[in-house]
C-alpha cells in the first residue's frame, strides 16, 4: 500500500463531482437543443391541440423558463437527493422509477457477466497454456466470431428459431411474473445467451493474452529454475498475476454492458433500465433521461476510479501523482 | 487511464536468437502481415466487399427500390436469390445497395472520428498543461455515457437520415481515439529525435505534423481499422432502432428492422442475409485490424 493512495483515492472521488456536473450539463444541452419537446411528444401524431393548452402544459413542467434556470433548479434538487418526477410513466419520482427497473437489468446483466467469466477464465487459461494448439486456435477464432456477431441479430434469429419455430422458449418477458419457478428459464434463456456470448469472447481473449504475458515473464523462468514444476508455477505464480488485469477489464466493460442493455432489453421487452432509457428518449422525458445518465455515469466513473486504485495497489510502478489521465 | 506498462525484456530477442534470425526483409510489416492467415482473409473479404459495393448497380438483378405487390414476402428462388420483402422488393439487390450505404456510412463516420480524435489528441498530448487537462476531462465525461445511449439521444434530435447518422456516430465516438493519439504523442515527444528537431528550431506545428504524427501513424491506422468495424455495427444498431438510415434507402441495419416483424411469420430470409453481411464485414475488419497491430508492433505478436 502506497502512502499517498488514500489521498489519491479521496481526491479522485471528490473530482467526480465536477465531472458529474459536466456530464449532466452535456446531456441537458443535448436534449434541449432538439426541436420538439415532451409536450408535443405526448400528443398522438396528427392530433391538433389548442396552443393555449400546450403553453399551459409547458408552463406546468417549467419548460417556459430560460435553460440556465431550468438546469440550476434541476441540479439544486439533485443535490437534495431529488431527481424530480417523470413527465410520463404516471409522473412517478424518477428515483423510484429507476429503482423499480434497476433490479431487472442487474439480474440479467449480472447472470450474463457471471456465466461469461466462469466460462471465459478457464478457457483463456487453457488456451494460453496450450498456445497454437487446436484448442487455442478454436478459441481465437471463436472469440473473433463472438465479438463480431451483432447481438441484436443473434437475438432475432434465436427468437425465430427457438421461440417461434420450435416454441421452446419465450421471445418476450411478458408474463414472466406469473410463470412458475420451473418455467422461468424459458424467459431468461435467450437474453442470457445473447448477452453472455460477447462476454465470453471478450474475456477469454483477454484472459489468454494476460496469461501469455505472465507466462513469459522472468519470474516464471526463475520459478521453474528453482525447481517448481510447471503446474505449480502456472497456478501458483502465473494465474494470480494474470487475473489482476482481468478484474480491471471487467470493470472497464461497464459502459458496454449498460449500453448493450438498451437494445437487448428492447428486443425482449425486458423491464430494465435500458428499456426505460429507450422509452424515455422517445417520449422526451427529460427528468428520466437525465436521471439515468447521471446514475450510469456515476457508476461508470466510480468503477474507473476503483480500477485505477486496484492498479496502484497491485503495481507499485503505477504512479498516483497525477490525477488520472493517460500514461 | 493508467495502464500497466509491459516490460520489453520478455519479448526482446536475446543475442543468440538475433543471430539466427533470417535476413531482414524489405517490407517487414507487409511480410509479417502476410504471415497471419486470418488477417489476410480479413483483408481479402474487405476488398471483395468494397468491390461488390462499388459494382452493385451491375451485380443487382432487380432495381433495389422496385415495389411489386404480387411478389410480397417470397422466399428465395431462382428469380429472387434472397427472397423479397413485404413490399415485394428484391432482397439481394437491396443487400447490395445497402452494403454500399453501410460501408460508406461506416467509412465516413470513421473519417470524422479519427480526424477529431487525432487533432484533439495531438494537441493535448503535445502541449499538455491546461489544454490537456481540459480535453481529457471532457473525454472523461463523454466516456461515462454509454455510447449507445449517447447515440440514441443525439440521433433522436434530428430527422434521421444517412447524413445525420454519419455525423452523430462521428461526433459522439472520438474520445477513445483522442486518448490513444494523446498517449502516443506524450510518449513520442520525450524522445531524442524530437529534442533534436526542437533544438534545430522546428516550430511546434512542424514538430507535431512532420515529426510526431508520422511516428504515431501506425497506431492511428490500426485504430481506424478497428473503428471501421465498430462504426458498421453502430450504424446497423441505429438503423435497426429506426434512428439511422431511413427506408426506402436500404442499409443493412434498417433491412433488419424491416425484417423483424416478418420474422414472426417465418420470413427468415429478411433477417438472415443483412445480419450475415454485417457479421462478415465486422469480422473481416477485426481480423485485419488485429493482424495490422501485430505486424506494426512485433512486441504484440505473442498475444
Amino acid at each position: 500500500m502506497q502512502p499517498g493512495l488514500w489521498a489519491f483515492a479521496v481526491r479522485r472521488i471528490l473530482f467526480l463531482i465536477p465531472l458529474l456536473i459536466g456530464l449532466t450539463l452535456v446531456m441537458f444541452l443535448l436534449i434541449h437543443i432538439a426541436p420538439g419537446d415532451p409536450v408535443t411528444a405526448m400528443l398522438s401524431p396528427g392530433a391538433v391541440a389548442n396552443p393555449a393548452y400546450l403553453e399551459q402544459a409547458r408552463k406546468n413542467l417549467g419548460l417556459d423558463q430560460p435553460l440556465p434556470v431550468q438546469y440550476l433548479k434541476w441540479l439544486g434538487n439533485v443535490v437534495q437527493g431529488d431527481l424530480g418526477n417523470a413527465y410520463s410513466f404516471n409522473n412517478k419520482p424518477v428515483l423510484s422509477l429507476i429503482g423499480e427497473r434497476l433490479g431487472a437489468t442487474v439480474e440479467l446483466q449480472g447472470i450474463s457477466l457471471l456465466i461469461g467469466i466462469l466460462i471465459a477464465v478457464p478457457v483463456g487459461i487453457l488456451s494460453a497454456t496450450r498456445q497454437y494448439s487446436l484448442l487455442d486456435n478454436t478459441v481465437t477464432i471463436g472469440s473473433f466470431i463472438g465479438l463480431a456477431l451483432p447481438n441484436f441479430w443473434l437475438a432475432l434469429l434465436l427468437q425465430f428459431w427457438l421461440g417461434v419455430k420450435l416454441g421452446w422458449v419465450k421471445t418476450s418477458s411478458a408474463g414472466i411474473g406469473d410463470a412458475s419457478f420451473a418455467n422461468q428459464w424459458k424467459y431468461w434463456l435467450l437474453p442470457v445467451i445473447v448477452l453472455t456470448l460477447p462476454n465470453i469472447a471478450y474475456f477469454a481473449r483477454f484472459m489468454r493474452s494476460s496469461m501469455l504475458e505472465v507466462i513469459h515473464q522472468d519470474y516464471m523462468t526463475t520459478a521453474r529454475a528453482k525447481g517448481l514444476d510447471n503446474r505449480s508455477a502456472l497456478y501458483g505464480h502465473a494465474l494470480r498475476n494474470a487475473l489482476i488485469p482481468m478484474v480491471t477489464v471487467i470493470g472497464l466493460q461497464l459502459p458496454r454492458i449498460l449500453g448493450g442493455a438498451v437494445i437487448i432489453e428492447t428486443i425482449f421487452a425486458w423491464p430494465g433500465i435500458g428499456m426505460l432509457a429507450w422509452t424515455a428518449i422517445g417520449k422526451r422525458d427529460y427528468p428520466v433521461i437525465l436521471g439515468i445518465t447521471l446514475l450510469t455515469g456515476a457508476a461508470i466513473m466510480i468503477v474507473n476510479v476503483l480500477v485505477d486504485i486496484v492498479y496502484a495497489l497491485v503495481d507499485p510502478r503505477v504512479s498516483v501523482g497525477s490525477s488520472g489521465g493517460g500514461h | 487511464m493508467s495502464a500497466v506498462s509491459t516490460t520489453p525484456t520478455a519479448t526482446r530477442p536475446s543475442a543468440l536468437e538475433t543471430a539466427s534470425l533470417p535476413p531482414r526483409k524489405r517490407f517487414p510489416v507487409v511480410a509479417r502481415f502476410m504471415e497471419n492467415k486470418l488477417a489476410v482473409v480479413g483483408l481479402v473479404v474487405i476488398v471483395l466487399f468494397y468491390i461488390i459495393a462499388f459494382a452493385s448497380p451491375w451485380l443487382a438483378n432487380h432495381p433495389y427500390d422496385q415495389i411489386t405487390f404480387g411478389n410480397r414476402t417470397k422466399p428465395p428462388s431462382a428469380e429472387f436469390w434472397m427472397g423479397t420483402d413485404r413490399s415485394g422488393r428484391d432482397v439481394y439487390s437491396r443487400l447490395l445497395k445497402g452494403g454500399q450505404i453501410s460501408l460508406a456510412a461506416g467509412f465516413a463516420s470513421v473519417v470524422i472520428v479519427m480526424t477529431i480524435g487525432t487533432v484533439l489528441g495531438a494537441l493535448a498530448g503535445f502541449f499538455g498543461g491546461i489544454v490537456d487537462a481540459f480535453l481529457m476531462r471532457f473525454t472523461d465525461i463523454l466516456l461515462a455515457i454509454p455510447l449507445i445511449l449517447l447515440l440514441i439521444t443525439a440521433a433522436s434530435l434530428f430527422r434521421p437520415s444517412l447524413k445525420t447518422t454519419i455525423i452523430v456516430i462521428g461526433v459522439s465516438s472520438w474520445p477513445g481515439a483522442a486518448r490513444l493519439v494523446r498517449g502516443q504523442f506524450m510518449q513520442l515527444k520525450g524522445q531524442e529525435f524530437v529534442t533534436a528537431a526542437r533544438a534545430m528550431g522546428a516550430s511546434p506545428s512542424r514538430l507535431m505534423w512532420k515529426h510526431l504524427f508520422p511516428n504515431a501513424l501506425a497506431i492511428i491506422i490500426v485504430e481506424t481499422t478497428l473503428w471501421l468495424s465498430y462504426a458498421i455495427l453502430l450504424e446497423a444498431s441505429l438503423s435497426y432502432l429506426g434512428l439511422g438510415v431511413q427506408i426506402p434507402t436500404p442499409s443493412w441495419g434498417n433491412m433488419l428492422q424491416e425484417g423483424q416483424s416478418e420474422l414472426l411469420y417465418g420470413a427468415w430470409w429478411l433477417t438472415l442475409f443483412p445480419g450475415l453481411a454485417i457479421f462478415l464485414t465486422v469480422l473481416a475488419f477485426n481480423l485485419m485490424g488485429d493482424g495490422l497491430r501485430d505486424a506494426l508492433d512485433p512486441r504484440h505478436r505473442r498475444r
